[in-house]
């Protein structure tokens, strides 16, 4: 017999997936090992010149490892490459069922700026930190009650705009919200 | 007199401030001219997704009452809260400032911002900084200030001030912001699209934030306890702000500090969901600044340190919670939904329906408790429909803030011999006499209404006379394209009393009533009023009229205060024996059923009876559903639509307040099971809402309101296969009829014919 235990964290996946989609991000689930996440992260971001990379905190550095290695991948970059970079990856703490949204610390290291500035983000997220509503991120009970002492930003999908007229999504952040939940 | 000037001539900052109503009257003609589509689509796409959003909250009520609750706690315990939050702020290493009025905390901000050098700042969304107009001082100083939100941006290539406290830009269509741009910038470029408008903006935004020395935010909520500020957007300037430069100065009113950080999350999902209709905007940050990463260093420019300063802003708030009506507004979030969900909000916007900062229904609060009492004259464009009341996050009762300015408003203005002598003979409260004319006229309608149905043949043979309508154009500002409604030979108490031996009441196991015998329907439509005793009748109700006796709607909305109470207290004093031997009480008009539900909380101080009456008033049709759902009454064997003469093809309007007491899905209810087809509308109200459309100076605006509801209505037919108009209230018949000029049906008119 399944027991909510088990069950519960999957559905969350599900609806986790169903929610960023219909807030116009692309979402994916890939299994949780290096070569896996390389070709999801390297697939998305196509032929760039250059990847910003702000490295983990939560998850560990091998996961990203062959990733990494890539030789397009820049974890210190200087301003320019900041400006003129296509793609950021980066890791989310923690996910929200309901609204489909990646938390996302800026206060870790480069976090905040290369979540922001590139036109593609590739947010990476940990199946299990998934938590069902947006509030639970207040909570000291879940994910360690990381959202009550983290500087942190709710994502949900790319960057939008209706000043000026119809839905326009890409403004100042990226025109493109990418998640892949490793599992 | 002065000149009309076309309002296409008008420029949104001439009309900023409304303290004279000249301005508010240019305001409305300029609006419904050129920015009226915009506002409309808009406002009502907000709307509409709001509904679905806070359907999807599953304790969307409980959410509601903790928002209120926290920010009751919060603004009671402000001093503390602020000392407290002071210490946070500092202790993360930030700036405190807590600036009295609005030139100290512009003052603060130019000081710290020349100390540090800073050419150009670049700012996310903030209203509290339009309130104090801080661009002004920035610019004045030398500093150039990048407005990045792209509606600010609009507003600041416009020169224009918000018309919406959270999209300041709404009454822009995508055309308009064309025009706007090829006139003031010189560009080739193709900006016939929201991709290239928003494209070309960000582009020249970008350069702009990289550039930039320091960056000024808002913020939604502030944290007391962690100095932890919440910050929701879409766009991604606000990010930017706060995370490209070195030094971030966030300004906010005071109003805006709650106790914990833990707190945030009951208004993370409740403020998107009641603003945009969206789960969460793209981005919300929750911050508690300086940052530790590095910030943004432009190529060639060397790493800042990070530094912070928060500004709060007093600036009239503390008098504000001293003021037990103007309190209120400082629980607002600054949601909107009480302007998307407002009938004149979404047709005018708030450069008519708002002052120079401030729009909406609570915008006049905040007008007045930040500025001036007269800059809050817009307010008179709140017809207390109470469409808001039940959007409000924080239960923010806002047509009794509106009542309550537009009572200071009429006691501010000098009083003369003809107004003290016209409210004595009519009726007005001492307090209220210095109310204009035509607030005391609506506001004593009931004393009009008991003589022109004392002398009928008379009265009705002067309202036709195109001479008394011009008369009362002149003296009350009716206007004289509407027409009053005719006083009836007999009123309704009348009628009744002659009817009586014809109709007696069964003898059931169902409730007894006692039927109200409301003023409206009393001198207006009596045969309605008799209509809904047969019908109730039918259903097995014994049923009793009660004398008719004013209840406080006419003088309440008109802001005659005192008046409302008088009459309340009178009305209370009669019905308590029919309450008190157990009667449910019954209201055919819905405004008046709404004072018992909400208004007259305000106008009593016995609340347990209050409480009392609120439960057990209903409108007629919800008792007609309770005998079918719970006496077993059938209803297509008692009302069936087989017998009525016209089309069974129905179009239902239901009326503003009969929808915020929720006493209106019934009617629909009780329409079909007895075999009709009905189609109903979905406007927030047909824009007369009482007194309202009557007014020579609104008259323009509520048939605007009302293009709506009549568009529905055509669209519902567009078969070209008529549909019979059924509506509620006695203003909405008023206002269909002048727009369609189709006859209109109530409800309990149209069981009573079909009836076996």
């Amino acid at each position: 017999m399944a027991s909510p235990a088990i069950d519960a964290p999957s559905m969350l996946l599900e609806q986790f997936v169903t929610a960023a989609r219909n807030a116009a991000a692309t979402a994916e689930v890939v299994d949780r090992n290096p070569q896996a996440l390389a070709d999801a992260i390297l697939a998305k971001a196509g032929d760039a010149h250059c990847i910003l990379f702000a490295p983990p905190q939560v998850m560990p550095a091998e996961l990203f490892a062959q990733f990494a290695a890539d030789p397009r991948v820049i974890t210190q970059p200087d301003s320019e490459q900041m400006v003129h970079s296509a793609v950021g990856v980066i890791e989310a703490f923690g996910g929200v069922a309901r609204t489909g949204s990646v938390c996302v610390d800026v206060n870790y290291q480069r976090t905040g700026v290369v979540s922001l500035i590139t036109p593609l983000c590739i947010a990476v997220l940990a199946s299990e930190n998934i938590v069902p509503q947006p509030r639970d991120l207040f909570r000291q009970d879940l994910l360690h009650g990381a959202g009550l002492t983290r500087d942190f930003v709710f994502i949900t999908g790319p960057s939008a705009t209706a000043d000026m007229g119809p839905l326009v999504r890409g403004v100042h952040g990226p025109h493109r919200q990418h998640i892949i939940v490793v599992r | 007199m002065a000149t009309t000037v076309n309002p296409v001539d008008i420029q949104p900052r001439q009309v900023a401030n409304k303290s004279e109503k000249r301005a508010l009257l240019d305001a409305i003609r300029m609006t419904l001219k050129i920015q009226s589509p915009a506002v409309r689509h808009n406002t009502q796409t907000f709307n509409r997704n709001r509904y679905v959003a806070v359907a999807k909250l599953a304790d969307y009520d409980q959410l509601k009452d903790r928002a209120r609750q926290i920010k009751e706690q919060a603004i009671a315990d402000s001093p503390r809260l602020l000392k407290q939050l002071e210490e946070s702020v500092v202790r993360n290493g930030g700036h405190f400032y807590l600036a009295p009025t609005a030139e100290d905390a512009n003052a603060y901000i130019r000081r710290v911002l020349v100390e540090h050098s800073v050419k150009l700042v670049v700012k996310g969304k903030s209203i509290t900084s339009e309130e104090t107009r801080l661009n002004h001082t920035l610019e004045g100083a030398g500093i150039k200030v990048a407005e990045t939100d792209l509606a600010e941006f609009i507003l600041q290539v416009a020169d224009e001030q918000p018309s919406h406290i959270i999209a300041p830009a709404l009454h822009y269509s995508r055309e308009r912001i064309t025009a706007l741009f090829k006139r003031k910038f010189d560009t080739d470029l193709p900006l016939d699209t929201g991709e290239e408008l928003t494209k070309f903006a960000r582009e020249k935004l970008r350069e702009q934030f990289i550039e930039a020395d320091a960056g000024i935010s808002g913020a939604n909520l502030i944290a007391a306890d962690s100095g932890s500020i919440m910050l929701v957007e879409s766009e991604g300037n606000i990010r930017m702000t706060t995370t490209l430069p070195p030094l971030h100065i966030a300004i906010a009113g005071i109003e805006k500090v709650i106790p914990s950080r833990e707190q945030f999350g009951t208004f993370l999902e409740l403020l998107p969901a009641s603003a945009t209709g969206q789960p969460l905007t793209s981005y919300v940050s929750i911050l508690h600044p300086p940052l530790k990463s590095p910030p943004f260093a432009a190529p060639g420019k060397q790493e800042q340190p990070r530094e912070f300063h928060l500004v709060l802003l007093d600036n009239g708030r503390s008098r504000m919670r001293e003021d037990p009506v103007l309190r209120e507004a400082l629980y607002c979030i600054r949601c909107s939904a009480c302007l998307n969900s407002c009938a004149n909000f979404e047709t005018v916007g708030g450069h008519a329906f708002g002052g120079e900062t401030y729009s909406g229904g609570i915008g006049g609060s905040w007008e007045a408790g930040t500025g001036k009492l007269m800059n809050a004259r817009f307010a008179e464009l709140c017809t207390a429909c109470s469409r808001c009341v039940n959007q409000c996050p924080v239960r923010i009762d806002i047509p009794w803030l509106n009542e309550n300015l537009r009572q200071r408003m009429n006691h501010a203005q000098p009083t003369s011999f003809a107004r003290s002598l016209f409210g004595e003979l009519t009726g007005s409260a001492p307090a209220d006499t210095s109310a204009p004319l035509q607030k005391q006229f609506f506001g004593n309608y009931h004393t009009f209404a008991k003589w022109g149905t004392t002398t009928a043949g008379l009265s009705n043979s002067s309202l036709d006379s195109p001479l008394i309508a011009s008369a009362m154009e002149k003296v009350f500002g009716v206007d004289h394209r509407r027409e009053l409604p005719k006083f009836p030979e007999k009123s309704w108490v009348d009628l009744h009393r002659e009817e009586h031996r014809n109709g007696t009441s069964p003898s059931t196991h169902l409730p007894k009533l006692a039927l109200f015998a409301d003023v409206f329907t009393n001198f207006g439509y009596p045969e309605r009023g008799m209509a809904a005793i047969r019908v109730l009748r039918k259903c097995g109700y014994d049923v009793e009229l009660t004398p008719s006796l004013a209840d406080g709607r006419a003088p309440l909305s008109q802001g005659m205060i005192d008046t409302a109470r008088q009459q309340a207290t009178a009305m209370l004093r009669m019905l308590r024996p029919y309450v008190e031997s157990g009667r449910l009480l019954v209201v055919v008009e819905p405004s008046v059923l709404a004072m018992f539900r909400f208004d007259l909380r305000h106008l009593m101080e016995d609340q347990t009876f209050f409480a009392k009456l609120r439960d057990i008033s209903f409108e007629p049709m919800q008792l007609v559903w309770k005998a079918s759902q719970e006496f077993g009454l059938d209803l297509s064997a008692t009302f069936p639509a087989e017998r009525w003469h016209h089309d069974p093809r129905l179009f239902y309007h239901s009326h503003c307040q009969q929808r915020t007491c929720n006493a209106a899905s019934e009617t629909i209810d009780v329409l079909r099971a007895c075999g009709f087809d009905v189609v109903t509308s979905s406007v927030e109200c047909c824009g007369m809402a009482g007194s309202f459309g009557y007014k020579a100076d609104y008259y323009e605006l509520s048939m605007a309101v009302g293009e709506d509801l009549f568009s529905q209505v055509r669209a519902a037919e567009e078969e070209n296969q008529p549909r019979i108009l059924v509506a509620s209230g006695i203003s909405c018949h008023e206002q269909i009829w002048a727009g369609l000029k189709r006859p209109v049906h109530h409800p309990v008119e149209v069981l009573d014919q079909i009836a076996i």
